[in-house]
């Protein structure tokens, strides 16, 4: 039964990676510092749903990793409804995402003696829930995220996969999935309780 | 020295509004067509996929650099000013008006009657219906009157809105499926909808946009399109008050005047910049502005108002199943007698509000993982949201008026628009009435189904706008007769959101295109 879940997850990946692209920034822009890898992992397995399993929360994070390399800053958005205005995304949150773990580190090191990656669960979660706290209670928009935690969990939640495991049906939202079907109840997923 | 350009007719602004009058002319007529856009293209079919993609991951616009710096006003005004229009971005909802939006006055003592009624208006939705491929349900002919069948089959009601009909249905208001200019069948070279759920920006051509009709009308050399020319002023011939030249200049060679000369033209700017350009073209004769000698045009600048809400149902949904598609009711559109009048639409949709996850309980205790996904679990178990939204009727004013800024002015010394919108006295003073009747019936709808309100709210944005060039048998209280021909000036139409009289309760845009292509027939004859 898990399997058939993993199976699918591991399906499902592909799917977000689909809406990770390259980044439209000019080219020779510099490059902002790279998300140390082991401790944004440690930081999905704080905020990611065990029930992905190792290989469903590295599928998550890895979705992030190239998500947040297509990220534009100060991208233009769509104008808002009748306001002639044009409206931009944000300034680059990935230097400060970094600092922030490396921020995680330093603190995990003065509290408990080990970096943020050796430390379990429950201390990583001490750490994080200042921040997170901070943030709620909605997730919002990943890139607006102030602290790494809760981009990293705000892309997964908003993931399809995500609404299908909460729904444990096939829904596929947003996935062009043809007019056949509409009318049907989604498929539950393999060894999902609805 | 000006570059001139020739044609028969001179059609200012490549918006929906034009490819409805550049189509049929094209059809009916041998006459040479100019297509004069300010601004220029933008997003292609091929590359919607990817300004997709990057909309949904990175909230970017799917149509970057669809505007023109600095040419932009005050108020409620699109953006957008690109080859399409706001169109581009627009989700093709596309209800009729109703008879009774014509007559107002006549039925319920309030507002304006337009010069046209719905049946003169009939043929040329139905033609609107089918340049653009609507995909429709038939509602009871009383609510959703028409002579020939949608041109395609409906779009599909999800598992979700089937529920939410069931529901609709024991409240014993009638629901039907929100008609839409989106794909049921391959239409004009354009793909069937694959519900991807994006209809901003979609990737597969099924939802209409008017690019569509410019590429095949340059494709089979129809019409000449002259796109990131911004038109500075309409001037008459001398000693006439005929209109002899539209001149403005390419973006990439500001110094160089452009001037289109034409035996008649079309101002299919939109909303604001139509009246904006008249305003702007002032000389010795027409002080006040082209087609302006009765000091009307800019007034009765309109829209409709809405009120909507959230109502949580006793109900397993899907959300995501197919957002984009909705339930529709004209019931109280057509009301029959009133004691006070309120006249509105109600939409019914899908939606997530209250039923994501998050990342703290209510009681503020943060939620992790596996928290997460328990929380939003057991609020998704048993219960769901629909959003419910009616626009109503606004009874237009003299006083709501776009005039010229002289404080705010484009890179080229031009005045932009200032839009003051006002509802009439009679709307405002229904106000109170309107809002206790309509979250009444959102409430009495919600209890139908054994739900309640979640959270309501008003609003005053004038959507779908239209007005300042208003159509009218006379020229004391109008800019246009019937057809769109300035009463001025034989040889210049204004055609689209512009000429309406008011705006009814239903999403405005196919009512301008019904009005342009009726515009158009009197236009072929000229
Ligand atoms: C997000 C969104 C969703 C919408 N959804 C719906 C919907 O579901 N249903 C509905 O009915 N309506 C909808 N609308 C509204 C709809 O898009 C508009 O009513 C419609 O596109 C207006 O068309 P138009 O031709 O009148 O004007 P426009 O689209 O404004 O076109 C006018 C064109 O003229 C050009 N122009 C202006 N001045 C000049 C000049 N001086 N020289 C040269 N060119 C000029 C402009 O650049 C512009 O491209 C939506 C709009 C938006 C933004
Ligand atoms: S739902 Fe249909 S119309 Fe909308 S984006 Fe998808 S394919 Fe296009």
């Amino acid at each position: 039964m898990a399997e058939s879940r993993r199976t699918f997850l591991k399906q499902s990946a592909a799917t977000v990676a689909v809406v990770s692209l390259p980044s439209c920034a000019p080219a020779g822009a510099e490059s902002p510092d790279a998300l140390a890898p082991a401790t944004l992992r440690a930081v999905g397995e704080a905020v990611l749903p065990e029930e992905l399993g190792a290989d469903g929360r590295e599928r998550a994070v890895a979705a992030f990793e190239l998500w947040s390399e297509g990220l534009e800053p100060v991208a233009e958005m769509p104008h808002p409804y009748l306001v002639p205005v044009t409206v931009y995304t944000g300034p680059d949150p990935r230097p400060g995402w970094a600092a922030q773990l490396s921020g995680l580190d330093i603190e995990s090191g003065k509290r408990f003696g080990a970096s943020f990656a050796e430390v379990g669960v429950p201390e990583r979660r001490r750490i994080l829930e200042p921040h997170v706290r901070r943030a709620g209670p909605d997730f919002g928009r990943p890139g607006n995220a102030a602290h790494i935690a809760v981009a990293l969990a705000a892309h997964f939640f908003a993931s399809p996969i995500a609404t299908d495991l909460c729904y444990g049906r096939a829904i596929a939202k947003q996935q062009c999935r043809g007019l056949a079907g509409a009318g049907d109840e989604p498929a539950p997923l393999p060894g999902a309780a609805s | 020295m000006s570059q001139v350009i020739e044609s028969d007719v001179c059609i200012i602004g490549g918006g929906i509004s034009a490819a409805m009058v550049a189509e049929r002319l094209a059809e009916h007529t041998e006459a040479s067509i100019t297509v004069v856009e300010a601004g220029g293209r933008t997003a292609s079919l091929e590359e919607r996929t990817a300004t997709r993609a990057r909309m949904l991951a990175y909230g970017e616009n799917p149509y970057p650099n669809d505007h023109i710096p600095g040419q932009t006003g005050t108020g409620e005004m699109y953006q957008s000013m690109v080859l399409g229009g706001a169109a581009m971005h627009w989700g093709g909802a596309v209800p009729r008006y109703s008879p009774e939006d014509f007559r107002v006055r006549s039925l319920y003592g309030v507002g304006y009657d337009w010069p046209i009624t719905f049946d003169d208006l009939e043929p040329y939705y139905q033609e609107a219906e089918e340049r653009m491929g609507v995909a429709g349900e038939q509602g009871p002919p009383e609510y959703d009157p028409r002579s020939r069948p949608y041109p395609m089959p409906p779009l599909p009601l999800s598992w979700n809105l089937e529920r939410m009909r069931e529901w609709t249905d024991a409240a014993g208001i009638p629901f039907w499926t929100q008609p839409w200019a989106r794909n049921t069948e391959p239409w004009q070279g354009r793909n069937v909808c694959q519900r991807c759920d994006t209809c901003a920006v979609c990737p597969t051509g099924a939802k209409y946009t008017p690019d569509f009709a410019f590429d095949r009308l340059l494709a089979a050399a129809r019409i000449r399109l002259y796109d990131r020319t911004l038109i500075r002023s309409l001037n008459l011939a001398s000693g006439s008050d005929r209109i002899e030249t539209a001149a403005g200049f390419h973006q990439d060679a500001p110094d160089q005047p452009v001037e289109f000369r034409a035996r008649t033209f079309v101002l299919a700017a939109g909303h604001s910049w139509s009246s904006h350009l008249l305003l702007l073209s002032a000389n010795s004769r027409f002080p006040n502005g082209l087609a302006n000698s009765t000091d009307n045009v800019g007034r009765y600048m309109t829209g409709h108002w809405f009120a909507s809400g959230f109502i949580e149902l006793p109900m397993r949904l899907y959300p995501g199943i197919f957002p984009n598609n909705s339930l529709l009711s004209h019931r109280f559109a057509s009301p029959g007698p009133l004691d006070r009048y309120l006249r509105h639409d109600i939409r019914l949709w899908e939606s997530t509000v209250g039923r994501e996850a998050r990342l703290a309980a209510d009681d503020g205790r943060v939620l992790w993982g596996d928290e997460v996904m328990a929380d939003w679990r057991a609020r998704t178990r048993s219960t769901a949201t629909a959003r419910i939204r009616s626009y109503y009727d606004v009874i237009p004013t003299p006083e709501s008026r776009l005039t010229l800024d002289p404080g705010m002015r484009n890179a080229h010394g031009d005045p932009m628009p200032r839009i003051d919108y006002v509802a009439g006295q009679a709307t405002l003073d229904l106000e109170p009435h309107t809002h206790e009747t309509l979250l009444g019936r959102f409430d009495e709808l919600a209890r139908a189904a054994g739900g309640r309100m979640m959270s309501t709210r008003a609003s005053r944005l004038f959507e779908h706008p239209g007005g300042g060039c208003r159509m009218g048998d006379d020229p004391a209280t109008s800019v246009v007769d019937r057809w769109g021909r300035t009463h001025d000036h034989e040889n210049l139409f204004v055609v689209g959101a512009p000429t309406i009289v008011s705006s009814g309760c239903a999403n405005g845009t196919l009512t301008f295109c019904a009005l342009s292509l009726m515009a158009a027939e009197e236009i072929a004859k000229s």
